[in-house]
């Protein structure tokens, strides 16, 4: 069995005012996985992932990455474990595409020559490049949740973890991000996504894991997992074959 | 359209460094000070070269500044009309003076100049080429955690038109529920102000964590310049204007 990347174990996180938060996570992410976390709103999934890049300390329970404690090295943490934020205008940190994409290898205070390589490299994969000297602001949803995923992409993650990818975009726009994600996936990286949006991505992901009241309720392949969405207040999709959705639902 | 909008370009001035830019609007604004009619009148010259330069337009530069250029006429009346002097025009007890004209228009016409050098400037430099050259002329400065506020004016760049728009939404959304409908302004400005206050901080929030997941730090790597080898001509050509107004 593949060593895994990431194990999250006995994960406990209480919020104050004591509604939400999560209790006693346990799962394993292996090199490559592609893993859907859903649930109903409020049910724990952006407290989960928020854990893993160690914006969130856990208050019982530990992440390992590759065998490590994730707190033990935080950057080294940050830098192999990328986050892309639900709302692309608050990650969004400068005023043209180049400079925020080059933002984070800026932050890892990598060389200037290095930094141009890999933004080239990244716009270019992003297809951004013609974009490079825009302002953000002035950028459609897609294009900056795309510059969102770039601004990780340039710090060269193994895990890229979505909280709601698709939020607020429009079909185009959610097949562009889709097409990026599948794409991203192919090319070795293990991706993690919390979204309730489950049709879009489940010809896509590898595993489902489905949360309730902080809860892992349910988890397993995508194929054992179908039946039990709507039981969890998930919408299931329109057919529950394993076929692309072509032609679309009437 | 902004006019201080940066407008991507090819011209001499766009691809001049933005250190050296920022040292010769100092030393333009310096010139003014001293400048009398001829000197602004030189000065104004350069300008309108630059402005076609870079392809902007005296036409479409004037219109922009129509508001601005409204504020320089009310200085200049006032001036005219307070500075004593030999009367020119005499109109209900009021006096406009030869010297108060004089004064007024040379005041009015350095404002102008500032503002247009501002527009040349802004027109052509990206606004996070001006964070690093802030952050380079800050470094030498002890005290002043010169990468810090550098990435302060890149958040007030980023963030300030994205304020704008959480405002513009709020107030629609008030509007929407017939929140126009109230008369008090107290009560109107808090209806506004404590929703919008509220989503800054929490898109303040925001930007910390995505900020932390990209590893910020102030260890960072130095901004690259990228000069044109044109910068040492500009500055000797301006200094000895300079000089020479000065001196003169």
């Amino acid at each position: 069995m593949a060593t895994p990347i990431l194990e999250i174990n006995h994960l406990t996180h209480r919020y104050p005012d004591g509604n939400g938060g999560i209790f006693d996570i346990n799962f394993s992410v292996t090199k490559g996985e592609f893993i859907l976390i859903a649930g109903q709103n409020g049910s724990g999934k952006t407290t989960l992932i928020r854990h893993l890049n160690g914006l969130i300390a856990p208050q019982e329970g530990r992440i390992l990455l590759q065998g490590r404690d994730i707190f033990k090295n935080l950057t080294h943490t940050r830098k192999t474990v990328g986050m892309v934020f639900q709302d692309a205008d608050t990650q969004i940190v400068c005023d043209t595409v180049y400079d925020e994409v080059a933002f984070g290898p800026e932050n890892l205070n990598l060389e200037r020559s290095l930094i141009n390589k890999k933004v080239i490299q990244v716009l270019d994969q992003l297809d951004l490049t013609g974009l490079k000297h825009r302002n953000p602001a002035t950028l459609s949803g897609g294009e900056k949740r795309k510059l969102a995923i770039a601004g990780i992409l340039a710090m060269d993650p193994e895990v890229i973890v979505f909280d709601e990818p698709f939020a607020n975009l429009d079909h185009p726009g959610t097949q562009s991000i889709l097409a990026v994600i599948s794409g991203l996936n192919k090319n070795g990286h293990t991706i993690i996504m919390a979204t309730h949006d489950v049709e879009t991505v489940l010809h896509s992901a590898s595993r489902l894991i489905i949360m309730a009241r902080g809860r892992i309720a349910i988890e397993g392949s995508i194929t054992q997992m179908v039946g039990h969405l709507e039981s969890h207040g998930i919408k299931p999709p329109c057919t529950c074959t394993m076929e692309p959705p072509s032609p679309p639902c009437q | 359209m902004n006019p201080f909008m940066f407008r991507p370009g090819n011209s001499t001035l766009h691809g001049l460094d933005t250190r050296c830019k920022v040292f010769l609007v100092c030393l333009m604004s310096l010139a003014l000070v001293k400048a009398d009619f001829p000197a602004c009148g030189i000065l104004f010259g350069i300008l309108v070269f630059f402005i076609k330069n870079i392809g902007l337009g005296v036409g479409e530069t004037l219109k922009h500044l129509k508001y601005f250029i409204l504020f320089l006429v009310f200085i200049l009346l006032s001036r005219a009309l307070t500075i004593a002097g030999d009367p020119l025009i005499s109109l209900h007890g009021m006096t406009i003076s030869a010297q108060g004209l004089y004064q007024g228009s040379l005041v009015a016409l350095r404002f102008f100049l500032v503002m247009v050098t501002g527009l040349v400037f802004s027109a052509t430099t990206r606004p996070s080429s001006l964070k690093s050259a802030a952050q380079w002329y800050l470094k030498p400065i002890p005290l002043i955690p010169e990468k810090r506020v550098a990435i302060m004016i890149s958040l007030a760049l980023r963030f300030l038109p994205l304020l704008l728009q959480q405002a513009q939404e709020t107030s629609n959304a008030i509007c929407a529920r017939c929140g126009n409908l109230e008369k008090n302004p107290v009560k109107r400005f808090i209806r506004l102000t404590l929703p919008l206050l509220k989503k800054t901080f929490l898109s303040a929030d925001h930007l910390i964590s995505a900020m932390e997941a990209r590893c910020y730090c102030e260890d960072r790597t130095d901004p690259e310049f990228e000069p044109s080898g044109k910068e040492a001509i500009f500055i000797v050509i301006s200094l000895v204007f300079w000089l020479c107004l000065f001196l003169a």
